[in-house]
């Protein structure tokens, strides 16, 4: 809070906001707010737009009725028509009748309108007109729809009707849209507090969870309910998130272990000699020997940090703008020229069978590494007189480098367990090697996109699976062009 | 230890005439060498065995300070750390090539990330190593830019009694013929044009086997005895010599 404080200071017009509910102040609430002001704008219109259908209506229907009342009563002759209007105006409890007929000249025979209107147009369908009616009460002003013709004999007809009956509608529409409206606008001021304030609620318990998982606490998880609602699904994906990375600390953590274990051997040998050396060397030969073994002790340390952070470079790595085409038919008998030596000094046949020219796409420093690591793990357990092949197959629209020799072989439940890192299996515990050999090659294998294989043959058989690329065209994973040369060993 | 075998059999010194740079050594115009590090730990012990080498260091901790002492010492070879204060290391390389001054640079560097490397190359360094290394390494990497075999139209080396022919691609010792495979061959031309210059392994690798990672099993080592074995026979003295600890030489007398 300290913050929003500080701000406050400096500008004294948030201060009011500040001590605004909070609810008021979230985003719920301005959204439900914009939401009640949109209805009442389309309350408005909705019911300007009935008032005036029905102000329209009303005026069509007045005028009906006075037209036709006027073609009843011009059919009379003169007496009658007085009679009539005098009748018409006698059975008019409201006052809204208007009739009169006007002499020739201009003055009026009968009826309750003071004079001729100038502007009513004579012998045409019903208008609006301005006219002052006089009655036992006096006179008075009043807007009319009126329809005038002219008699046979000159005089002038005029029958109208009050419509201010549409004022009393307007306030019959008015009040329905007070009692309507309001309610609806306050309720809506009110859905969108509420909502306010149980989304607040929900963060705030959320808050609460994430600080104690940011405090170390990596078993808590965020609320949810059975219900079906963004809030609680976003908490279910939250939460296998949480899943996920408490079981990849822990296998962190795990790594941590091995290396610290595998870090501290070579180092406790390093100060053995050197604590021993220091006490009991004489001369300098003595002394040459322990730093010698020190040494050796302390590079071993940094072998294995090296190849971890290759390792994590590799696994971190998400480029492959550096790719390009690799041809694995080269590159196979490059591995098999260099480990020749290697193989023939621990007597292992190392043989490689290549019979196509085979490309993919990749990194060619990192394909040769992970190829050697294979072929130099191969030679490592394969006992004296094995043999170990190296092969580039083209399989149903993939390319297959396959890695085989007549070693101990990895059994089934190892098969996870050796690409681990510092997996090393208790057959090989007297084997040198750091334990991260086949790691490696995985994450190699993984940054290309490609699969690693491992099965039994007759000993182990390791095999990267390159899939073709899709596209065809650019970068072909795997071009298959007959160069007919079979490769021996 | 292996410093000091290694300082101990470093040829340049006493046999030198093959090299400028050695030649100079012998008449008291010693090879300037200017480390840039920031480190002063590492630069005393850097700087500590190349003086014990019988080179003139200059040390800057700085990056700026090391821009400004390259131009106006105009050293024979450079070391220069990746990450400075002041200003980067590549970018003091970049500086310097545009200036034209063509110093062979070895960039030193705790980033070990190949991109890095790649890219300490692309900016103008001759030569990479990454931290921490050998001071043999360090050494042996010098020494090599500092004489890096020019270009020649020879088409036979030749090493005191071994002759190499690069047309025909046959290779003699004396009289006697060496059958050598390729790859046998291509090392023993490495070798020959860096006579009496120590070579360490990962030199090797990287300049021999164009491998840019460190393999688990030995390989020079059991490539170098194969060659050994056809180089040196029985009743011949000894022509490639292993540095403990360091790597190889190839030595034209014995």
């Amino acid at each position: 809070m300290a913050l929003p404080a500080a701000l406050s200071k400096r500008d004294p017009g948030s201060g009011n906001s500040m001590r605004q509910p909070q609810f008021i102040r979230s985003n719920t609430f301005h959204w439900a707010l914009a939401v009640a002001g949109v209805f009442a704008v389309f309350v408005t219109v909705l019911f300007g737009f009935i008032y005036w259908q029905i102000d329209d209506y009303l005026t069509a229907r007045s005028d009906a009725v006075i037209t036709a009342q006027m073609d009843g009563i011009a059919g009379l002759s003169p007496d009658r028509r007085r009679d009539a209007m005098d009748e018409r105006l006698r059975e008019d409890p409201r006052g809204v009748q208007i009739s009169a007929i006007f002499a020739a000249d201009g003055h009026r025979l009968t009826g309750n309108i003071e004079s001729l209107p100038p502007l009513l147009r004579i012998d045409a369908p019903a208008q609006s007109t301005d006219i002052i009616r006089i009655d036992r009460n006096g006179r008075e002003h009043q807007v009319i729809r009126a329809v005038a013709r002219r008699m046979r004999n000159g005089d002038v007809l005029v029958l109208g009707r009050n419509v201010d009956e549409a004022g009393e509608i307007s306030h019959v529409v008015g009040q329905a849209l007070g009692l309507g409206l309001l309610p609806g606008f306050f309720l809506c001021l009110l859905a969108g507090a509420w909502l306010s304030v149980r989304a607040q609620k929900r963060v705030e318990e959320v808050n609460q969870r994430v600080q104690r998982i940011i405090a170390g606490d990596l078993r808590e998880r965020l609320p949810h309910r059975t219900v079906d609602e963004p809030f609680s699904r976003l908490a279910v994906i939250v939460n296998g998130m949480l899943d996920e990375m408490e079981t990849m600390i822990h296998a962190l953590a795990g790594v941590g272990n091995d290396i610290a274990h595998d870090l501290r051997t070579p180092l406790t040998r390093a100060r053995l000699s050197l604590e021993r050396g220091r006490t009991n060397a004489r001369t300098l030969e003595q002394l040459q020997a322990v730093a010698d073994k020190a040494i050796t002790g302390i590079d071993q340390s940094l072998t294995i940090i090296t190849a971890l952070l290759r390792l994590a470079e590799i696994e971190n790595s998400r480029r492959s703008a550096g790719f390009g085409s690799v041809a694995l038919d080269e590159m196979l008998r490059e591995v098999c020229d260099i480990y020749e030596p290697i193989a023939e000094n621990k007597k292992v046949g190392l043989h490689v069978r290549v019979t196509h020219r085979l490309m993919v796409r990749g990194d060619r420093d990192l394909l040769l590494e992970a190829v050697a690591n294979l072929v130099d793990n191969a030679i490592k357990f394969t006992p004296e007189g094995g043999r170990v092949d190296i092969e580039l197959l083209r399989g149903d629209s993939e390319t297959i480098v396959r890695v085989a020799d007549t070693g101990c072989g990895i059994s089934e439940h190892e098969r996870d367990a050796v690409l681990r890192r510092f997996y090393r299996s208790d057959k090989m515990r007297h084997t040198p090697g750091v334990g991260l050999g086949l790691s490696l090659v995985a994450a190699i294998v993984k940054l290309h996109g490609f699969r690693l294989a491992i099965s039994s043959g007759s000993g182990c058989r390791v095999e990267i699976i390159c899939p073709d690329r899709e596209d065809g065209k650019k970068g072909p994973l795997a071009r298959l062009t007959k160069a007919g040369q079979a490769a021996g060993s | 230890m292996a410093s000091v075998s290694g300082k101990r059999m470093i040829p340049g010194l006493r046999n030198a005439g093959t090299a400028n740079a050695f030649a100079a050594v012998e008449n008291e115009l010693m090879v300037k060498v200017l480390l840039i590090e920031d480190d002063s730990e590492t630069a005393e012990e850097i700087t500590a065995e190349l003086a014990d080498r019988g080179f003139d260091v200059e040390w800057s901790a700085n990056g700026i300070e090391g821009l400004d002492k390259a131009r106006a010492l105009r050293p024979d070879a450079m070391i220069v750390d990746r990450l400075l204060p002041g200003m980067d290391g590549l970018t003091i390389i970049e500086a310097l090539r545009k200036d034209q001054m063509r110093t062979p640079v070895l960039v030193l560097s705790a980033l070990g990330a190949v991109d890095d490397r790649v890219r300490g190359l692309r900016m103008g360094g001759d030569d990479y190593l990454t931290k921490p290394f050998a001071v043999v390494e360090l050494i042996a990497r010098i020494e090599a830019l500092l004489r890096r075999p020019t270009e020649s139209r020879e088409t036979t080396l030749r090493v005191g009694p071994l002759e190499l022919d690069l047309i025909e691609r046959t290779a003699k010792r004396g009289d006697r013929v060496i059958d050598l495979l390729p790859r046998e061959f291509r090392l023993l031309e490495y070798m020959m044009q860096r006579s009496d210059q120590l070579l360490t392994r990962a030199m090797l690798l990287e300049e021999v086997w164009n491998y840019k990672f460190v393999p688990a099993t030995n390989l020079v080592d059991v490539h170098m005895g194969r060659l050994r074995h056809k180089v040196d026979g029985p009743d011949e003295a000894p022509m490639i010599h292993n540095v403990r600890g360091a790597g190889f030489i190839l030595r034209a007398a014995p």
